[in-house]
């Protein structure tokens, strides 16, 4: 029948296909790069910072005046991946310097942007899945 | 039809002008005094007299600047070849991280320190001159220049500088901090593989090794992580570097050490265990590479894929190996050290 036929075609595609990716996925033995031990070894520490972060009051009481709870961030900042991790305390680094305006940026980075880009409002970090 | 507004309000505006002036004129003028803020442990002064002097040319105080710092580092250099490397003829100047990624070509260990006077001084009293950059203009009209700190005077209240075309620039250290503070306080060391700024911190000199690494020889790479090493002896990173660098040197004994002392201090560290596991496939010693790379493969991870690859490589030397025992001894068989 025809379209037994095309159905092994197509079984017969898939096959090939998975076998490549089998073949392509294959790395060549070699030793784990210093770039690449520095990357799996640091993203806790990203974590660690935005964490810290919460503990400061002054940026939990800026949250609270916005109504959110530090739990709630707490659990966000434990939910990100490592790489997700990375890139908010990365977005905090290029905050500017001094003073107040540190804190004014840390909840930019927090409420306005991380956490309404969850709520599925905005999409300004690229990395951050909708809840809705 | 008036166009100005009343005199009171006219008063009113003047005030405030005033008063934002005398607020502005008073962040202005905080004067630093070094010797509240150097640590007590450094010495009252410091010149190191032994640094090179190189004029700058035409607006080319980077090339200028960058080789006096190599040449204090014991690395031959000279304005005129780092030219190409750092100048920008159409923004006739140098960019800050191309001053860094041009000292790390030419052979330093190269990073920036601290944006604090203190750090400064204490890397200028370690033997360290400091590249800053300055803005001798106004915030508004910046004139961006490059200069080396080679000392100061605590008692005198002095920064001493090679600076443009002049070789022993005094400044007191409020117009120093002036100028520097207008550059964000930025400020880098060129150091000779080997050698740990004074100042900087674990996660500073680990991102700094990683990059030094990449350009330059293995023999070089491999001081700088020695150094790094011993001063953070926890730190899995700088430890796996060590291997790395040692084994791209081609000496696999020490390259075994490294990732043999990175697996104990970290167990859980799959990439070590890995490269535990090459190194000593590559001596000859599959059994033991064979019981490397499971462990590995079993502590999973982002390196699963690369385990695999090692097991494989693994399997291929032992098949060799079966052949060989089981054929008449060849002069291919591997030696055992």
């Amino acid at each position: 029948m025809m379209l037994s036929k095309l159905k092994r075609l197509f079984i017969q595609l898939v096959a090939a296909s998975v076998g490549f990716c089998g073949i392509a996925q294959t790395a060549q033995a070699a030793l784990i790069g210093t770039e690449q031990v520095a990357k799996s070894a640091n993203p806790s520490k990203d974590r660690a910072r935005l964490l810290a972060q919460l503990d400061r009051p002054q940026v939990v009481a800026e949250l609270e005046k916005h109504g959110v709870a530090r739990k709630d961030a707490v659990a966000r900042v434990q939910a990100l991946t490592d790489e997700e991790a990375r890139m908010v305390a990365k977005a905090m680094d290029r905050a500017p310097a001094g003073g107040n305006s540190v804190i004014g940026a840390i909840v930019l980075i927090f409420l306005v942007l991380l956490l309404t880009d969850i709520l599925g409002f905005t999409k300004i970090f690229p990395f951050t899945r909708s809840i809705r | 039809m008036r166009l100005l507004p009343p005199p009171n309000a006219r008063r009113r505006w003047l005030l405030g002008f005033v008063l934002l002036l005398l607020t502005l004129a008073g962040c202005a003028t905080r004067t630093p005094d070094l010797a509240r803020e150097a640590p007590s442990d450094l010495p009252r002064r410091v010149e190191l007299t032994r640094a090179p002097f190189f004029a700058q040319e035409a607006y080319q105080c980077g090339p200028a600047t960058l080789a006096m710092a190599l040449r204090s580092a014991g690395i031959a250099a000279s304005p005129a070849r780092l030219v190409s490397q750092v100048y920008l003829p159409e923004r006739q100047g140098s960019l800050q991280i191309e001053m860094l990624a041009a000292a790390r070509r030419n052979g330093a260990f190269a990073l920036t320190i601290a944006p604090r006077m203190d750090a400064l001084l204490r890397e200028v009293s370690a033997g360290s001159p400091v590249i800053v950059l300055q803005n001798l203009g106004l915030p508004l009209l910046p004139t961006w220049h490059y200069a080396l700190v080679i000392g100061y005077d605590l008692g005198r209240d002095e920064i001493v500088l090679r600076s443009g075309t002049t070789e022993r620039l005094v400044m007191t250290a409020a117009n120093f901090a002036h100028t520097w503070g207008r550059g964000d306080y930025w400020g880098m060391v060129a150091l000779r593989p080997g050698r740990l700024p004074a100042t900087a911190g674990e996660d500073e000199v680990t991102a700094a090794a990683i990059a030094f690494e990449k350009t330059n020889p293995p023999d070089a790479a491999r001081r700088v992580y020695a150094a790094a090493a011993a001063r953070w002896p926890g730190n899995l990173t700088l430890r796996m570097g060590l291997g790395n660098a040692a084994y791209a040197a081609g000496d696999l004994p020490a390259a075994e050490q490294a990732f043999r002392q990175a697996a104990q201090r970290h167990p859980r560290s799959a990439p070590a265990y890995n490269n535990l596991a090459m190194v000593l496939v590559e001596q000859g010693r599959t059994a033991e590479a064979r019981q490397a790379a499971e462990t590995a493969l079993a502590l999973g991870g982002p390196s699963r894929k690369e385990a695999r690859a090692t097991l494989e490589r693994i399997a291929e030397a032992e098949r060799r190996d079966g052949r060989l025992n089981d054929g008449p001894p060849g002069p291919a068989h591997p030696v055992p050290r």
